[in-house]
This record gives C-alpha cells, sequence and structure tokens, in this order.
C-alpha cells in the first residue's frame, strides 16, 4: 500500500479518535457534574479549552526537557493509538498495527508517560515529581493485574496480535473474553480503573493535595497539547480493552457503544468512591485484582 | 657431591667450637655460622640436582661400618631432599631474618640454632626409629631453649607449655617405638612391615602415630602451639612454624606406609577437623601472630589429611598434591610470619601501615594470596586436584568441610588483607624502618613461589603463554608502572586490540558473541580510565589481568582451563574493587561470595564426567552429561557472579564502592561471566537432560532477582547502589530467560546481555563523570544538572529508555523477546512476575534521571562544566550502538538467530525488518519510522504555533503565591518513594540482609565459643593431649 | 620382668596423673620426670628379646647370621640415650621456672594463662 495514503488514513483516523475521545471527555465532566448536584459544563468544553489554552500569547518555557515533554506525551498517544487495529476488518482504521502486537502497545503507553514524566520534572515544581512518584508508583502496581489479564488473553488465543484476538472474539457474544473468562477481565477492568485515574485512583492529579500534580508548570500550548492528548489517549485506552476484552468493533457505531460503556465502569466508581492514600492505592492493586489476575491465568492454562 | 653425612657432622663440630670462635669476636662466629648453614642448602641441593636432573638413584649411607638394621642408615631420595632443601634453605634465610638478633644475642642462640637445623636434617634422613626419637629430642630442645631468643614473660610461659606438651608427646614416643622393637624385633623402618604386626601390635604403631600427629598440633589438642606462635620471636617462629613443621610431618610421611588404612583414614579425618576448626577459630582472632598461627595448623591439618587421602594414588598425583600444600603453606607462612616481625603490629586494625609501604604491602599480597589458595600458587593446584579426588570417591562430607574451613580462612585472610590495603591509619605514624636482612628473605621467598607456581603450570599442566597471560599482564605493567597512567591506558587500549585480534580466530558462534561483549565491551571501557590523573599505580595490570581471564574463559578448553581464568578473573576483579575509597568491607563481601562460589564450582567440576574431546569447553560440554549435583553447584556458583536473589548482597556493595570508572567494567561486564557460565551449563543442558529439572528453579530465581533487584534499586538514595541494584535486576531477566531453555529464551538472554553491556556501561561512565564534577553519588545532592551536562543527560535518556523498554530503543526488543519467549514456554506467572518487575524499574530510572539532571540546580554545582572528554567519548559509542540496533534491529537479531540455531530450532521467522514469534510480531524499524513520525509532528506543531516561548530563570515557577526558599527545599529527591515502602510494610524487610548478617555473627559466635578451650592453662594442654589420644583410639577401636 | 612392667606403667599413670593434678610447675616437672622413668623401666623390661645372645661378634656368631642371632644392641642403647635426653628436657623446664619465677614470683600454673583463646 503507498505510504502517503496509509498516512492518509492514519489521519483520518487519529482525528476521529481525538473528537470522540473529547467529546467523551466533556460528556464524562457532565455526569460528574451532575453525580455533585452541579450542572457542569457543556459537552465541547473540552475544545474550547484547547483553543483557549493555545490561544495564549505567551508560553513560560522551563528548558528543553520541559519544552518537548508535552511532545513526547502527545507522541506516546498518538503512537499507541497507531499500533491498535482500531475496527476490525477496516482498512482505514487499522493504523499502523502491522508494526508489532500487543506487547509494543503496552510498551508505548509508557513513551508518553516517560517524556511527560522528564518534561514535568524539569519544571522544577516540587509538585510534579510528588505526582510522578505517586503516578509510577501506582503505575507498576496495576500493571501487574492488567499484564496478568494480558498473558490469560495470550494462552487463550495463543497469540499476542491484537487483530488475531479480536478475530477469535467473532461470532456470538459469548465468544468474548468477558465470557470465556471473566476472570481476566475483571482483573483488567480494576486496573483500567487505575489507568484511567479517576476516584479512588486519583492520587496523581489529585487537585486538593498536590493540586494537578505533574502538570502543574504546564501552561500555553504545552497544555493544549496535553489536553488534546488526554482525548485520544483516552480513546485508545479504551479501544484496547474493547479489543481484548470485549469483542471488537467491526464498525464506528460499536466501537461507540463498547467503548463509551467501558469507560462508564471508571466513572461510576469514580463518582462513588473517595480517594485513597498512595500506599492504599498501591497495595489494593498487588491484593484482589492480582489475585484474580492468577485465577484468571489458572482458569485458561490449566482448565 | 658431598656426603650428606657431613651436614650433620659439620653442623655438630662447628656448633660445638662456635663458643670457641666467639673468642675470635662475633664476626668469626656469625661467618662459621652462615657459612655451615649455606653449606648445608649448597650440599642438599646439589644431591637434589643430581636426583631430579640426572636421575640418580636414592643415596643410602650406613653408620658405624654396618649394614642396616644393625646399624642406623640413611636415606637421600627424592622426597629427603626436596624437604632438606627446603627446610635447609627456610633455616639460612630465617637465619638471615635474625641477622640483627644474632648479631647480639648470647652464642648460645647460633649454638642452638645450628643444633636445630642439623635435628632436622637427621631427621628426615635416618630410617631408624630410635634415631628418630632421639633427633626429635634434639630438634624439640633446641626449639625449646630458642622459644625465648627474645625474652619476655609471655615467650617463657609459651615455652614452658611448649616443654611439658612435647614432653607428653616424646613419652608415648618413646612407648611407641619401643613396643615396636617388641613386636618386630626391630627398629629400622625399612625392615618392618605392616604385615609384622600382630592385630595387638597395632597398639604400637598407634601410640607412635599418635606420638607424631600430637607433634603436627591436631585440633584440639594444639593450644600450647598457639601460644607458641603467638608469643616468640617472629623469625623463630617461622622456622617452628615451617622448618620444625616440615620435619615432623616429614616423619609422619616416613610412618604413614606402616599404619593401617582405617587408623590413616581417622587421622586424615583428624586433619580436616584441625583445618575446619581453626579457620572457624581464626575468625575472631584480632591478633596477627596468633591467627597465623591458627591459619598454620589448619594447613597442617589440610596437608595430614591430603596425605592420608591421597597416598595410594600414582606419585606425581600425590607430589602434586600433599607437595602443592606443602611448599604453598609453608613458603607462606614462613614469609607472613616474617613479615609480622617487619610491621611490628599485634593488632590486625592496625596493619593499616602497610599501605604506606608499597613493596611490603605487594608482599604481603602475594603471600596472602599464595595462603588463601588461590592461582597460579601451588595451594590452588593441590587443592583442585584433591577436591577432584575426594569429590570422586565420594567424599562429600570431607570436600564440604575443606572448603568451608577455606572459605573462613578465605574471610580472615581477606578482612586483614583489606585492612592492610584500606584500614585507617595513625597520622603520627612511624616509616616502617627498611632493614635489608629483614626484607630480602620474604622477597626471595615470594619470587620462589611465583616460580614454583609458574613451573607447575607450566610442566605438570602443559598451560602456554596465554593462560599464564593475567599474570603476565599483572607483573609487566608493575615494571612499568613509573609511566603516566595515561600512556598506560593507551598501551592497554592497544594490548587489549592485540589480545582481541588474537582471540578473533579461535572464537566462533557463542564465544564471538561473549568475545565482543568481554573484549571490546572492555576495550570500549577503558577510554573512560584515561581520564586519571595520577599514576594509578598497579590499576592498568590488574585490569588488563582481569579482561585476560575474560578472554581465557572463552577459549577455555578443560574444566581446570575454564576455573582458573574464572579464579584469575575474581582475583583482579577483587583488586579493581579494593581500589575505591571505601571499598574495604565491599571487596571482602565480594572476595567472600566469589570464594564460596568458585568453591562450588570446583565440587560441580570434579563431579562431571572428564570431557572427551579436543575442543572448547562451550562445545565439548554438549557432549557430557552432567549429573544434577553437578548442574545445581556450578548453576550456583555462576548464579552467585551474576548477583542472584539471596547471594546478592555482595553486589551493590562492590558496584558502588569501586572507583567510578571501574564500575562499568564490573557491572556491565563482568556480571556476562556468570550468564557465560550458564549458557554453558545450558548446552549441556539440553543435549542431555538431567533427571531433575534444575533450570525450572532458576528460571524462578531469575524472575524474583529481577523483581527485587528493581525493588531494591527504587529505594536508593546513591547513584551507584541504584545502578548496581538494577544491573542485579537486568541480570536477573537474563537468568530467567536462559533457564527458558528455548530458541527465543536464549535469544532475548544474549539479546539483553549485550544491550545492558551497552546501556549499563554508558550509564556507570555517565553516572562517574557526575561524580567527577560533583563529588557527590548521593543523588538528592544534586538536581537540574541538564544545563550543565547536557551531553551526559543525552546519555542517561537514552540508556534509560533502553533499560525500561519503551519502544523504539533497543529495549523494547528485549522486552518483547521475554515475554513471547516466557508465554511461549508456558510460564505464565514468571511472566508476571517479569512484567512487575519492568513496571517497578520505571521507578528507579525516573528517580536516577530526575534526582541528578532534573528540578533544581544547587548552588553549588552553579559552576559545574560537563564530564570530561575521555567520559564522553565511550559513552557516545555505547549511544552509538543503541541507536543503531534500535534503527535496525536485524543487525544483531540475525547472527544471534544463527548462534541460537546451532542449540535450538528456530523459532522466530526474519522478513525483512519484520520478526515474527509464534505469538505475535514486531517490526522495530516501522515502529521507529511511527515514533518519529508521532515524535515530529507535535514538535513541528509546537515550534510553529507556538512561536512566543518565554525561558524563566530558576525558581520561576507557580508556588502557592510563596516563592521557593532554597533548591535543597524544593527539589523532591530524597526517599522519593516512601509510600511504596510504606506499601509493601513487612515486605520491604531487609530479610537475605539480614540473614547473611546472622549467619556471620553465628560463626563468629561458634569459633569464639569453640577456641575457649584454649583456657591459657598448661595442664590442661596436656589433658587435651592425652584425652585426644584417648579418644582417637577408641574412635579406632583395636 | 613382668613385676617391672607392671611398675613401668604405674609410674607412667602416676606421672601423667601427677602432671594433670599438680598445680606448682616445680611438681609438674616431678611428675614429668616420674612418668619419664616410668618409660624407661618399660624399655628395659620389654626391650630384651627371648633366646638370642648379647651383641658381640665372637666366635659364637658367625658374621653372616649375626643378625638373627643377636640381640639388636639398640635397645640396650635406647634406655641409656632416653635418660638422657630426658634429664636436658627437665634441666630445661626447671631453669624455664626460674626463669617464669623471677618474672612473676609465682610458681602456680595457674598464674601463667595471659595466652590463651
Amino acid at each position: 500500500m503507498n505510504i502517503w495514503i496509509k498516512i492518509l488514513y492514519a489521519i483520518i483516523s487519529i482525528s476521529v479518535a481525538t473528537i470522540y475521545g473529547l467529546i467523551l471527555g466533556g460528556f464524562v465532566r457532565k455526569i460528574y457534574a451532575r453525580a455533585h448536584g452541579r450542572f457542569g459544563p457543556p459537552i465541547w468544553q473540552p475544545f474550547l479549552d484547547i483553543i483557549q489554552t493555545h490561544g495564549r500569547r505567551v508560553a513560560i518555557s522551563h528548558g528543553v526537557m520541559y519544552y518537548l515533554g508535552p511532545v513526547f506525551r502527545l507522541g506516546g498517544g498518538l503512537g499507541t493509538y497507531l499500533f491498535i487495529p482500531v475496527i476490525y476488518g477496516s482498512v482505514v482504521f487499522a493504523n499502523f498495527s502491522m508494526a508489532g502486537d500487543l506487547l509494543l502497545v503496552m510498551y508505548f503507553i509508557f513513551f508518553g508517560q516517560l517524556g511527560m514524566a522528564l518534561g514535568a520534572g524539569q519544571g522544577g515544581h516540587p509538585y510534579s515529581p510528588l505526582g510522578i512518584a505517586r503516578g509510577l508508583a501506582q503505575m507498576s502496581a496495576f500493571e501487574v493485574p492488567f499484564s496478568l489479564a494480558v498473558i490469560a488473553v495470550a494462552i487463550q488465543y495463543q497469540s499476542l496480535n491484537i487483530t488475531t484476538i479480536v478475530a477469535a472474539q467473532q461470532g456470538s457474544i459469548l465468544n468474548w473474553t468477558l465470557f470465556t473468562n471473566p476472570f481476566a477481565v475483571i482483573a483488567a477492568m480494576i486496573s483500567l480503573l487505575g489507568m484511567n485515574m479517576h476516584s479512588p485512583f486519583s492520587i496523581v492529579l489529585a487537585p486538593q493535595e498536590i493540586p494537578i500534580g505533574p502538570p502543574i508548570e504546564m501552561n500555553g500550548s504545552f497544555l493544549g497539547i496535553l489536553q488534546t492528548n488526554r482525548g485520544l489517549f483516552a480513546a485508545a485506552k479504551l479501544v484496547l480493552f474493547m479489543n481484548l476484552f470485549f469483542g471488537g468493533a467491526t464498525n464506528l457505531l460499536i466501537m461507540v457503544i463498547k467503548t463509551f460503556f467501558i469507560y462508564l465502569v471508571s466513572v461510576i466508581v469514580g463518582a462513588s468512591f473517595p480517594r485513597f492514600r498512595p500506599e492504599q492505592s498501591f497495595r489494593f492493586f498487588l491484593k484482589w485484582p492480582t489475585i484474580i489476575g492468577i485465577i484468571g491465568i489458572i482458569f485458561v492454562a490449566y482448565f | 657431591m658431598v656426603n650428606p653425612i657431613f651436614i650433620l657432622i659439620l653442623s655438630l663440630a662447628a656448633g660445638f667450637l662456635l663458643s670457641i670462635f666467639e673468642k675470635g669476636g662475633r664476626k668469626l662466629s656469625l661467618t662459621v655460622f652462615y657459612g655451615v648453614l649455606s653449606f648445608n642448602v649448597f650440599v642438599i641441593a646439589e644431591w637434589f640436582y643430581r636426583i631430579v636432573f640426572l636421575s640418580e638413584p636414592a643415596l643410602i649411607i650406613n653408620t658405624a661400618g654396618f649394614t642396616a638394621p644393625l646399624s642406623i642408615n640413611l636415606r637421600l631420595g627424592l622426597q629427603e631432599s626436596f624437604v632438606l632443601l627446603f627446610t635447609n634453605f627456610t633455616g639460612l634465610m630465617a637465619a638471615i631474618y635474625l641477622f640483627r638478633k644474632f648479631i647480639k644475642s648470647h652464642i648460645s642462640s647460633l649454638i642452638l640454632y645450628l643444633i636445630l637445623i642439623m635435628g632436622i636434617n637427621g631427621l628426615v634422613m635416618t630410617r631408624d626409629l630410635f634415631n628418630m626419637f632421639v633427633f626429635m629430642e634434639i630438634v624439640s630442645i633446641s626449639t625449646y631453649a630458642l622459644t625465648i631468643l627474645t625474652k619476655t614473660r609471655d615467650s617463657l610461659t609459651a615455652g614452658f607449655k611448649y616443654m611439658i606438651a612435647g614432653g607428653t608427646a616424646s613419652i608415648f614416643f618413646l612407648l611407641g617405638v619401643v613396643f615396636v622393637y617388641y613386636f618386630t624385633g626391630n627398629l629400622n623402618l625399612d625392615f618392618i612391615t605392616q604385615s609384622d604386626f600382630s592385630h595387638f601390635g597395632l597398639i604400637s604403631l598407634f601410640l607412635l602415630a599418635m606420638a607424631v600427629f600430637i607433634e603436627l598440633k591436631p585440633f584440639p589438642a594444639n593450644g600450647w602451639a598457639l601460644d607458641v606462635y603467638q608469643s616468640v620471636n617472629s623469625g623463630i617462629t617461622s622456622v617452628i612454624a615451617v622448618v620444625n613443621s616440615a620435619g615432623i610431618f616429614f616423619v609422619f610421611y616416613k610412618i604413614s606406609p606402616l599404619l593401617p588404612v582405617h587408623l590413616l583414614h581417622i587421622l586424615g579425618i583428624a586433619g580436616v577437623i584441625t583445618f575446619f576448626f581453626s579457620n572457624l577459630m581464626g575468625l575472631k582472632q584480632t591478633n596477627a601472630k596468633r591467627l597465623l598461627g591458627y591459619s598454620s595448623i589448619g594447613q597442617i591439618g589440610l596437608l595430614v589429611a591430603s596425605l592420608s587421602f591421597t597416598i595410594h594414588y600414582q606419585t606425581s598425583l600425590i607430589y602434586l598434591i600433599v607437595g602443592g600444600f606443602f611448599v604453598n603453606h609453608l613458603i607462606a607462612k614462613a614469609g607472613l610470619f616474617w613479615l609480622t616481625g617487619i610491621v611490628e603490629k599485634e593488632n590486625l586494625k592496625d596493619w593499616g601501615v602497610l599501605k604506606n609501604n608499597k613493596s611490603l604491602l605487594i608482599l604481603f599480597g602475594v603471600l596472602l594470596f599464595a595462603l588463601s589458595g588461590l592461582p597460579p600458587f601451588p595451594g590452588f593446584w593441590a587443592k583442585w586436584e584433591f577436591i577432584k579426588i575426594l569429590t570422586q570417591t565420594k567424599m562429600f562430607w570431607v570436600v564440604g568441610t575443606i572448603l568451608l574451613g577455606s572459605l573462613f580462612e578465605i574471610i580472615f585472610l581477606f578482612r586483614w588483607f583489606t585492612i592492610a590495603v584500606k584500614g585507617d591509619i595513625d597520622s603520627n605514624e612511624k616509616e616502617i624502618p627498611f632493614e635489608f636482612s629483614k626484607l630480602f628473605p620474604i622477597a626471595l621467598f615470594s619470587g620462589i613461589i611465583l616460580l614454583i607456581s609458574v613451573a607447575i603450570m607450566k610442566s605438570y599442566y602443559d598451560f602456554t603463554l596465554i593462560q599464564l597471560l593475567p599474570i603476565i599482564a599483572v607483573l609487566g605493567v608493575y615494571l612499568l608502572d613509573f609511566i603516566p597512567s595515561k600512556i598506560k591506558g593507551f598501551l592497554s587500549l592497544i594490548v587489549v586490540g592485540i589480545y582481541g585480534y588474537y582471540l578473533y580466530p579461535f572464537e566462533s558462534n557463542l564465544q564471538l558473541f561473549f568475545g565482543i561483549i568481554f573484549i571490546v565491551g572492555s576495550a570500549i571501557n577503558i577510554i573512560g580510565t584515561l581520564n586519571r590523573k595520577n599514576l594509578s599505580q598497579g590499576f592498568y595490570g590488574f585490569l588488563l589481568m582481569m579482561i585476560f581471564s575474560f578472554g581465557n574463559l572463552i577459549i577455555a578448553k578443560t574444566y581446570l582451563e575454564f576455573f582458573l581464568a574464572w579464579e584469575f578473573m575474581t582475583i583482579s576483579s577483587f583488586v579493581l574493587i579494593l581500589r575505591g575509597n571505601k571499598a574495604q568491607m565491599a571487596s571482602l563481601m565480594y572476595m567472600i561470595f566469589s570464594t564460596a562460589g568458585a568453591y562450588l564450582m570446583m565440587v560441580g567440576f570434579s563431579y562431571a564426567p572428564a570431557l572427551n574431546s579436543n575442543s572448547v569447553l562451550i562445545n565439548s560440554i554438549a557432549n557430557v552429561q552432567l549429573p544434577v549435583l553437578s548442574i545445581i553447584l556450578l548453576a550456583i556458583g555462576f548464579m552467585i557472579k551474576s548477583g542472584s536473589f539471596g547471594v546478592h548482597i555482595w553486589l551493590p556493595e562492590a558496584h558502588a564502592e569501586a572507583e567510578s570508572d571501574v564500575s562499568p567494567f564490573i557491572s556491565a561486564i563482568l556480571l556476562k561471566a556468570g550468564v557465560f557460565g550458564l549458557l554453558m551449563i545450558g548446552i549441556s543442558y539440553i543435549k542431555n537432560t538431567p533427571s531433575f529439572d534444575v533450570f525450572y528453579f532458576v528460571g524462578w530465581f531469575g524472575v524474583i532477582t529481577a523483581l527485587v533487584g528493581a525493588f531494591l534499586a527504587s529505594f536508593q538514595e546513591d547513584a551507584k547502589r541504584l545502578l548496581a541494584y538494577s544491573s542485579m535486576s537486568q541480570v536477573g531477566y537474563i537468568v530467567a530467560s536462559i533457564a527458558i531453555l528455548s530458541h527465543l529464551g536464549w535469544l532475548s538472554a544474549m539479546y539483553l546481555s549485550f544491550n545492558h553491556m551497552m546501556f549499563k556501561s554508558a550509564l556507570f561512565i555517565a553516572i562517574a563523570g557526575v561524580y567527577y564534577r560533583t563529588h557527590t553519588r548521593t543523588m538528592y545532592e544534586m538536581g537540574g544538572l541538564i544545563k550543565k551536562m547536557p551531553l551526559s543527560y543525552i546519555t542517561v535518556l537514552i540508556s534509560i529508555i533502553a533499560v525500561s523498554g519503551v519502544p523504539p530503543l533497543s529495549g523494547f526488543g528485549a522486552k518483547w523477546l521475554i515475554y513471547s519467549s516466557f508465554i511461549e514456554k508456558g510460564w505464565y506467572f514468571q511472566a508476571g512476575v517479569l512484567f512487575f518487575s519492568s513496571g517497578v524499574s520505571f521507578l528507579y530510572l525516573y528517580r536516577l534521571i530526575h534526582t541528578i539532571f532534573l528540578g533544581q540546580l544547587k548552588y553549588e554545582h552553579q559552576d559545574i562544566k560537563e564530564a570530561p572528554i575521555w567520559f564522553i567519548i565511550p559513552q557516545y559509542i555505547f549511544m552509538a550502538g543503541i541507536m543503531a540496533i534500535s534503527m535496525n534491529p536485524n543487525l544483531i537479531i540475525q547472527p544471534l538467530n544463527s548462534i541460537v540455531g546451532h542449540y535450538f530450532q528456530s523459532a522466530i521467522l526474519i522478513d525483512g525488518y519484520n520478526i515474527t514469534s509464534s505469538l505475535g510480531n514486531w517490526n522495530g524499524n516501522l515502529v521507529m519510522m511511527v515514533t518519529m513520525g508521532v515524535f515530529i509532528v507535535p514538535l513541528l506543531f509546537l515550534k510553529l504555533y507556538n512561536g512566543k516561548t518565554q525561558k524563566v530563570e530558576q525558581f520561576n515557577i507557580v508556588y502557592a503565591a510563596e516563592r521557593p526558599e532554597s533548591p535543597q527545599t524544593t527539589h523532591i529527591a530524597h526517599n522519593m518513594y516512601a509510600h511504596y515502602r510504606k506499601a509493601l510494610g513487612g515486605w520491604g524487610k531487609p530479610r537475605i540482609w539480614n540473614f547473611w548478617h546472622e549467619a556471620t555473627e553465628w560463626s563468629h559466635s561458634f569459633g569464639d565459643f569453640f577456641r575457649h578451650i584454649y583456657t591459657g592453662n598448661g595442664q590442661t594442654y596436656i589433658l587435651h593431649i592425652i584425652l585426644y589420644i584417648v579418644v582417637i583410639y577408641i574412635i579406632l577401636g583395636v | 620382668m613382668i613385676f617391672a612392667l607392671i611398675l613401668g606403667f604405674a609410674l607412667l599413670l602416676i606421672g601423667i596423673y601427677g602432671m594433670l593434678s599438680q598445680r606448682n610447675l616445680i611438681k609438674i616437672v616431678i611428675s614429668f620426670s616420674i612418668a619419664d622413668t616410668g618409660t624407661h623401666i618399660i624399655i628395659v623390661a620389654i626391650g630384651y628379646l627371648r633366646g638370642r645372645t648379647a651383641p658381640i661378634l665372637d666366635k659364637a656368631i658367625d658374621i653372616a647370621n649375626a643378625t638373627h642371632k643377636v640381640v639388636d644392641p639398640i635397645p640396650s642403647a635406647l634406655v641409656l640415650t632416653a635418660i638422657v635426653i630426658g634429664l636436658a628436657v627437665t634441666a630445661l623446664m626447671l631453669s624455664f621456672i626460674i626463669e617464669l619465677y623471677k618474672k612473676k614470683k609465682s610458681l602456680s600454673i595457674d598464674d601463667y594463662q595471659e595466652l590463651k583463646w
């Protein structure tokens, strides 16, 4: 295939995902507001925010790494998204998924996080490393149930190729991993709570403790890029979960419906629970979800 | 060609006449004295030469005109001439050592000394039991009298205890002699055979043997000897410990053919017990001479054991084992006792004075290394062959006891050595006075033991120059040590290049791969050492020694060659680590763990079946079915070297405390030796699967190491310790991947080995540069260095991305291969642990880069510059390597694929840049392209759109309406992951450290407990002797 | 001869007992001497070989078979030598005791235990 067509497809795919992700973000803010008894911003508020931050006349920079931090972050979001096949059978939304398998996606997630952490670090604000330290620690903890779930999936489908995994779940709703290996899915969904950083796992941004944490020094276009990424990255993660555990999607509509409900889990939990202390959060992930993940592996490997 | 009986005659005559010569002045009597001693050496040397090189038969001398048994006859054969050459020469040297003492002392000391040496000559040569008794008493009485050459209360007391103990032993000897006569009607050894004794008659042999054995100081009937060693003048102590011991041991050797096998074995075991306990008790010693005493007693025990257990083997082997232990112990011990007389520090803690006197320190090192049984010294070869015999006859208890005893010995000897090199020193300490007469014998003995070592290597083992190269390197560079270190560095680089070029044709496949890691990796790291400013004496010698031993490891053809290279590697790396400023404890721990590992390997190799081909070990071992025990022992040995969980505690200390340009060698390259070893066992393992799946457990150890290492690294404040634990973690991955024993597994192990060599070298060199500028390794004392040291920052950035496994850099390849291989193998939970560990590794990586380079710059670092060019060059060579294999993974995947293809069916498909495994695929190049794309697009956007970027000064941050006070309070760095530590709760306790600490405490307490049997009361010592004889008698059950 | 043998062993044991039980240095040396004397008596008692003649070469013994006909002369010499050696050791011990007494003014072995462990 011509590389330029490929790139064109990628641009379309990214635009769709970004817009969807941002709308989803706005929608979630609305839901939270209602849960708190407020009216809430309009659902296109994220777009307004991005326009607003990009419109700033001056952007403060603390140095080269600071400058590159948001670039890394958005690059990470873009890359993660591009390595996931979004819609099963679609050429436009297949992205660059032939470059690698699930392991590539899992590790590319870190690309943006690491870069952002470095950029925020150069900002020199004490809250940044505080947030990052919490974030890295929590990440290492919720990666455990998630990776156990991934291993279970790999055992079940004898593949790490996302397209193959989605293909194996086609046919009936009962072919979804959700029903063939519920333990793995539960473990993964709990770790998704951590990934999405809603309460009770909102220790990284924790507005009341370490006001917004890592991106505290970010401003102007830097912040705008981060906000863009927030939409795209959320979409990428949800699509990944949909592919691994919920049978993937054969068209955009199904993708939107499935990812919305996957996200809703985090939102419901987030709106209902108070925040953990950092060590409580780490310990939580290393206990029950991990045990469920282990059961998930035993379930597929030995039964 | 002088009849050796003249030794006795002349010595006696001179002894009697000395008091007359004394009238002509001390000069005359001293001339006569040294003349006679030299004459003895000369006569024996000539006979030794004739017997060895001209193959003359043994000389039998009859006395009084009769043939034996009517008269006493003397024999001078190969053994006798060797022992006599040694004792006479040592006697002469000790006399030279005592020269200043002899100038002033009473003439009787000279007479006694001559008579003593004469007695030893007689003792060795005589074949008559009663005559033996007479000579023994002559030796004893003169020795008793000489103990008070320096008359102190201690030496008097010790002398008295010695006398009553010796007297008691002699009563038993006398009884034994007369009973032998009663049962056989003869006293001449040539006319008595074992069959002459009835069952009851064995009692006579028993008494005889016990009397001699008591003189050889078995545990616990040896308290008197310790007191003598501690309190008597060093010169005389050396004579007692060396010349007398040699003589008595030879008596034991002479009567040993008469002894029934079971008695011999009991005595052998008693020797082993002596060896074990004296070394255990030595742990608690603080007095230098008493420590040597303990060691001496132990070594004699080992000597007796070696004789008892090998007596029925072929002569050349006995010569190597018994002769090896004999020469090794006695030479080293003589030299060390002499040294204690020069240094004149009773307490070991005060031996730090040695570091001001390089030549004494070197001599001390040589003798101490020899005493420890390290190569190339004779004790090493003896121990190797002895352990081999014991292992093959399945005497595992004996093997274990001897090796544990040796380990204790290593502990106290090397503790002493590290004090001498690094110990505290009083500032107003006087220089050690230079006395030629005292230094000369020590230097000569050190030289002799080296010569003997080389002789053994060349003549017994037919080793070529290449195996000797590590020693040659040290000696060669020692001669060139006056050259500035930069030139030495360049020369070393060239030498390593030549060595690599020489090695190249011998290598293929796996060897070539490790050749690149070891030799090329070392060569690049040498560039980092070029920053040294001063002379760096000794540094390059041991560095080259280490690099050569790496190479020799690869091309080793036999177990012994491999083990030799391994030990050379340990020695050289130990010395290199010891060079660090505060490395006393670290290097000691390294040495102890390495030695323990080496002993396990020694047993493992001894138990392995013989190799039946002449190709390199790594190939020929494929055709050998290793027993399970061998595999376990070897695997533990290699895992100790690679810092596996449980035996890892040496690793952070050694890596952190070594000089900063040495650490990359230790961490990035040395650890790979363990990896190489494990692969070697693996090669045998896959062709001949053992009945018990050892590698399954090795795999678990590997993944736990990876996880624990990552956690420990995250909790460090010291940059180098952090990197050290990171190495532990990474090598854990490698070990686990090897244990998978599949194509993908080995591919990942080697891929990661190569990668780790590059990024860990780069990281350590980068930190070396930072340390060079900031003079601190504590990370929270730094911060914000990115603007001052941007080049180092880039290195660290790229390296940590490569460590973490984040695409697109080479680290991801390793992660991809590892997880694929684990899942493919079915090791799901192990894979889960590795995922966890990989998540945790982000913690320490971020901590490393953030706390040093990001955040707030400290005021005191406002003016520092980029690291020196010599640190930058190697970093960027490694960076180029990482970038190259990141862009095009095939550069390394393809060759590794074919290398591993020799052992397993290939499990991956390489199609262009795309690599497909049974589970998934990875296109490194495409990933790189996409990443560059997604990185450049936002960057361009930011550049074009966001043109009004304003740079701000330090501290210009949003800080809750308050101005930050100082970098110290603004830079979040100290105890960064406190919350994680809290979350881990009880899991975060240093259990392994505590375990080893407890083990140390316990062994020291045991040592302390047992040494309390030496109450200091002479009567108790006699009781020990009597009881000892009774107990052995009961065990023997005659 | 059997009486001498028993006497010898008895002296030996008494001597050893004395060495172990006496605290006084001089008494220890005396005990050593007793044990030594016991040994000498044992040698005398058993050194003789039954049925052989004195080791004097005359017409009664032809030189070729001498070794099978005469008593080995060495055991006879043995006891003399042993006595001399014992004497020397005893003398040396006593002189050490004198020196020790000069240094510390004590004859009890319990006072000379500084060197231990």
